[in-house]
């Protein structure tokens, strides 16, 4: 028996029997899209850009695009019943985390931030209005919050078939001291760091109006999340002959952007303060330094073999490489790496560099501007896949 | 080498001999630390500072959050005599200032200089709203036993008005004021403290006008002050109301710049720099704002850190200048108020950093 009295049951009941579906099973998909069509309405999104980003991802043509591209489904089921536990910093995060667990056909138990966002509240509340109209589905959503209830945290690490952690590694390793049943599954998504690479030939004589549009991307990368999702780029790495001229003319556009739509606060601004003078202190690598007001600061790092889980920053605060061939980046990156955004390169230039032996970083290699967009690879994850079992049939 | 310069015009300077004596010093010191200070040195080398410098201005800011991660001391190591250590939010590091015999010499001049331009050269009874620091269990010499000694030497008969559990004994407290209260004394204690004995839980005292003859001198700890929104102004008036003590004073310091604090004016209520201190307010690009009224991080830039590179910090508090204010008891000095600790942010992101 669980006791669950000290649990706010934001949705969902307090049935703990274990049920799984098939992956992307219709109800389940229908349901999404419903939540979709809900969420889409701005009386309820409130203008809210997360929200209406996460609706248009729950949308029946994403989900049934999703289906394609994976296979083996007819042979697949669920786990069983997933335990989520979900970051307090981003506030829709637990939303894409309990989509996770659907899509693949489990039982969930998602753990909301204590942290009170209104985004969270809105979106249980839409999850709870639309499964009015999904009876069969009630069993399978159960969204929580509790602050430190160990006792509960342990017991349904006990009860569940998977856990979903995401980080910070504190919280990882906390939720980690807490057994699992020998069979069930962990995911931990932990503290990550990501680069952008631009190949600056692509930028000569580029039109005004393009750059800007590479900017805005770039902004959406860094900017839109304080520059402190794990996705968005810390490093910067420059490649092209005599790149520093246009790199200049890349910066002051972004930092045009950026003043036009960002509201610095105090506290950033000594925040890079602090974190530039420590580097000074602890980096004997920096080539050059180069602010542009306060909203970004580019340090320049030389080619010597850099730790890319030392270099996680925010706020605009940028660290630069210059680079002159691709197979370069397994020099700078490691199983930190997550995320390498990219503008002027090809796709097929990148499945070269992945087969490099001691190639190990980089889980996601995608277009600038693309960097937050979530997907159901993750984190080097293939969630379906492994939030759920084949049988194997002859 | 480096020399210190006592000098007599605490505050009764005019800018002209502000300038030449405050900018020439600064400029040496340093010049000095970047001698002497291979962390300071990388600092100045990373931003390209020009050690020909002649713009007090140009001199980089701290931010004073450095002195928790890094040990940062410009002699060497055997020569240190102290290490103060700020008392610090739970679960951040302490500050730690290295203090040589010079460095503290000078800081203890100074404050007593100051103190002195409030209290008159004679020794007061001394009330502490405090614990006596003897009793404190303490693994580290911090700010609040740092302020508590530091202002002690203005006092004689010093009595500790809080017992070992944090509450005012009376006994204590009544004895004080039967002996030494028909004629000036010295109450001195951290704001929220005051507040919170004085005003919060007034003091059962058997005659409350038996502590209109005490001059306060307060600091630190509005941060719990702002949280109950009580202001400076309220803060005097309440005291002035249940008390009639008239004379307060607050003052702002640093532990990082221990010594050079800055003494609110009672007849303008703002703080004035003395000849051994300076302040910019900067704007979010960091550039200076010179125009009155508008907010912006303060840096304070004082000459006494020796021992240690802190002659030119960073703080995380808004302040604005108020120069604007014509105030006969100031002369030419510098004049500012302070609106609290800048906001930390709501930070957006999945990195728990």
């Amino acid at each position: 028996m669980i006791n669950s009295d000290n649990i706010n049951f934001i949705v969902g009941n307090k049935n703990f029997k274990k049920e799984a579906h098939e992956p992307f099973n219709d109800k389940i998909c229908n349901f999404l899209d419903q939540l979709s069509i809900y969420l889409s309405n701005p009386k309820v999104s409130q203008d809210y850009s997360d929200i209406k980003t996460f609706a248009f991802f729950c949308r029946k043509k994403n989900i049934l695009n999703l289906k394609k591209k994976s296979s083996n489904l007819e042979s697949r089921k669920g786990l069983g019943l997933l335990f989520h536990i979900t970051p307090s910093n981003i506030p829709t995060n637990f939303a894409y985390s309990l989509i996770f667990g659907l899509l693949s056909g489990n039982k969930n138990i998602v753990k909301v931030p204590s942290k009170i966002f209104p985004q969270i509240d809105i979106i249980c509340n839409a999850i709870k209005i639309v499964l009015k109209k999904f009876n069969s589905l009630e069993n399978f959503i159960k969204i929580v919050r509790y602050s430190e209830d160990e006792d509960f945290t342990k017991k349904i690490s006990l009860v569940c078939d998977g856990r979903l952690i995401w980080g910070g590694n504190d919280t990882i390793n906390k939720i980690r001291k807490y057994p699992i049943k020998e069979i069930s599954r962990d995911l931990s998504f932990a503290d990550r760091n990501s680069f952008c690479i631009i190949n600056s030939d692509r930028l000569i004589g580029i039109e005004k109006k393009k750059l800007n549009e590479i900017a805005l991307k770039f902004y959406n990368d860094t900017f839109l999340v304080d520059q402190n999702a794990c996705s968005s780029p810390h490093v910067i790495f420059w490649m092209g002959k005599k790149n520093l001229k246009i790199r200049k003319k890349f910066w002051k556009t972004f930092n045009k952007i950026v003043d036009s739509k960002y509201e610095l606060d105090h506290s950033a601004i000594f925040y890079k303060q602090d974190r530039l003078f420590s580097d000074f202190i602890t980096k004997n690598n920096i080539k050059n330094f180069k602010n542009y007001g306060n909203s970004i600061y580019c340090v320049e790092l030389n080619q010597k073999k850099i730790d890319p889980s030392k270099l996680i920053s925010r706020w605009g605060y940028f660290y630069e490489v210059e680079i002159t061939r691709l197979e370069e980046l397994s020099k700078f990156s490691n199983v930190f790496t997550q995320t390498l955004t990219y503008f002027g390169f090809e796709k097929k230039d990148f499945y070269k560099i992945i087969k490099i032996k001691n190639f190990d970083g980089i889980d996601r290699i995608v277009p600038i501007g693309q960097a937050l967009d979530i997907s159901l690879n993750w984190d080097g994850y293939d969630i379906i896949n492994i939030l759920s079992k084949v049988i194997d049939i002859r | 080498m480096i020399f210190f310069e006592k000098r007599s015009d605490l505050f009764s300077y005019s800018k002209k001999n502000k300038i030449n004596f405050f900018d020439n010093s600064i400029i040496k010191l340093v010049n000095f630390h970047y001698k002497n200070c291979s962390n300071y040195k990388k600092i100045l080398l990373g931003l390209k500072y020009k050690l020909n410098n002649k713009k007090i201005s140009n001199i980089p800011a701290l931010p004073v959050s450095l002195f928790k991660r890094f040990n940062l001391h410009s002699v060497k190591i055997d020569k240190i005599i102290k290490i103060l250590k700020s008392s610090g939010t739970s679960g951040s590091d302490p500050s730690k200032i290295f203090l040589d015999s010079f460095n503290s010499k000078n800081q203890t001049w100074v404050l007593s200089k100051i103190v002195e331009s409030i209290i008159g050269k004679k020794r007061l009874p001394m009330l502490i709203v405090d614990q006596d620091p003897k009793g404190i269990n303490r693994s580290s010499y911090n700010a609040r036993i740092a302020a508590i000694n530091g202002f002690s030497i203005f006092g004689k008969s010093i009595t500790y008005l809080l017992n070992k559990n944090n509450k005012v004994d009376f006994k204590k407290l009544n004895y004080f004021l039967s002996k030494f209260g028909n004629e000036k004394f010295l109450i001195f204690g951290f704001t929220n403290l005051i507040y919170e004995h004085f005003l919060e839980s007034k003091l059962k005292i058997l005659h409350t006008k038996s502590l209109k003859n005490g001059i306060i001198i307060h600091g630190g700890g509005w941060k719990k002050l702002e949280s109950k929104a009580i202001s400076n102004k309220i803060f005097k008036k309440n005291l002035k109301l249940n008390y009639n003590i008239s004379k307060i004073y607050n003052y702002y310091g640093l532990i990082e710049q221990t010594g050079s604090i800055f003494v609110e004016c009672p007849k303008c209520s703002c703080f004035k720099c003395s000849i051994y201190s300076d302040i910019f307010i900067r704007d979010k690009n960091l550039n200076i704002i010179k125009k009155n009224k508008q907010k912006g991080f303060l840096q304070v830039l004082s000459l006494l850190p020796t021992s240690y590179p802190g002659n030119s910090l960073l703080t995380e508090d808004i302040a604005e200048l108020r120069n604007d204010i014509k105030c006969k008891s100031c002369g030419e000095s510098k004049k500012f108020t302070i609106h609290g600790r800048s906001k930390n942010s709501e930070i957006r992101g999945c990195a728990n950093i």
